[in-house]
């Protein structure tokens, strides 16, 4: 009940807050007088024809900013025209000045257009009036579509060029290396494996003695040099590093007992033999 | 190396004494690394000549196999001058034994490092 009243009490100041025009008019008045026009303007309907100006044609708008409950006029602070080409999205705002009285009067003068008109083209502009007041709420009317010579084009924004989107980034890689034919791979094979016929050739010429090299002071040696070498081959197959520096650093221990006894073992034999 | 020989004829009598003197005066040990020695240089030189004349594609291998030969040549070839009787003079502080012994750590590493380049 509370909320009711307080809502009673306050519809009379929401009422008071709109704002609306009173007598809008559009007055075309030409050089030569042929397209001469003048009409009041419909806050809920645009006028049709659309207004249409010659080059030399001027366009007077008249309006008075009223409060709709009491009638009196308002001077609202804020009171812009807008011109809005809707197929190019170019778009100007022209300030207008309203008196304290709320009367507000704007000439166009084609022969001298001011700066804030858009460039136009043959498609209308779309004229829009936009009143703003922190007493009120604020209003926004359209007025009329307008009719104007095309002007130049609009000229180009220097950044214009920078802001598109770049083509995509094709990245090339050099292709993949290919192995040679097998032919050519199996006769090169031969060849690096030819070395090998010449080594034992040349190793069963020479037959060197190794009367010692199962002897059980040299045996460990060779074995655990050999169990090197496997490890090796077996970090080549599947070992990590890790595991490699590990192992080998278990096996150096053994070896390095190993390789003395069997070094001093055959010093010893080559000191006796002298 | 010793070993080599030349075509030119002029040369031939002079490599021929070379080729007579190192067979007979050479201990067989010395040949036998000087026959290692030999199919090191062999092995280094087709695979260097695949790598140029055909391919490097897996450079990765043709390093590992390139560098082994090379590097076990470096090592066989210090361990045959410093085992050589001949040089025992500048060699006194390093015994055959040592000698060999350093040669076996250094093939270590560089196997070690030739399988890691092999991937």
């Amino acid at each position: 009940m509370m909320l009711l009243g307080a809502l009673i009490l306050l519809a009379p100041l929401v009422h008071a807050s709109v704002l609306t025009l009173q007598s809008p008019r559009f007055t075309i008045t030409s050089t030569n007088a042929s397209q001469a026009r003048a009409e009041p303007i419909s806050l809920v309907k645009k006028a049709s024809p659309p207004l249409s100006l010659g080059p030399t044609d001027t366009l007077k708008i008249t309006f008075q900013v009223i409060e709709k409950d009491s009638g009196n006029g308002v001077q609202p602070h804020q009171t812009f025209l807008r011109f809005f080409d809707e197929v190019s999205q170019e778009e100007g705002i022209q300030p207008l000045r309203v008196n304290s009285a709320g009367k507000a009067k704007f000439e166009l003068n084609m022969a001298k257009p001011p700066l804030s008109l858009p460039p136009t083209s043959k498609d209308p502009l779309k004229v829009t009036l936009i009143i703003g007041s922190h007493l009120h709420s604020p209003l926004k009317v359209e007025l009329f579509d307008l009719h104007v010579p095309a002007s130049h084009p609009p000229p180009q924004h220097p950044d214009e060029a920078s802001f598109h989107p770049l083509p995509v980034i094709q990245h090339t890689f050099r292709p993949d290396q290919k192995l040679p034919p097998t032919t050519i791979s199996a006769a090169f094979s031969a060849l690096v494996l030819a070395p090998w016929v010449v080594l034992l050739g040349l190793w069963a010429k020479i037959s060197p003695r190794v009367p010692r090299l199962f002897s059980p002071s040299i045996v460990p040696f060779v074995a655990t040099l050999t169990a090197f070498e496997v490890l090796l081959f077996w970090y080549w197959i599947e070992l990590k590093l890790g595991q490699v520096l590990l192992y080998g650093a278990i096996l150096a221990i053994p070896t390095v007992f190993a390789g003395k006894q069997a070094l001093v073992s055959i010093g010893q034999q080559r000191l006796r033999q002298k | 190396m010793a070993k080599s020989t030349s075509s030119s004829p002029a040369q031939t009598t002079v490599v021929q004494t070379l080729w007579k003197a190192y067979n007979d005066q050479t201990p067989d040990r010395l040949k036998f690394v000087d026959a290692f020695l030999f199919f090191l240089m062999l092995s280094g030189v087709v695979q260097f000549a695949y790598c140029v004349l055909v391919t490097n594609f897996p450079f990765n291998a043709f390093l590992a196999g390139f560098s082994s030969t090379v590097g076990q040549f470096v090592l066989t070839a210090s361990l045959r001058s410093q085992v050589n009787p001949e040089n025992k003079d500048e060699f006194k502080e390093v015994s055959p034994e040592r000698a060999f012994a350093d040669y076996v750590l250094g093939s270590i590493v560089l196997h070690f490092f030739v399988f890691n380049f092999l991937g």
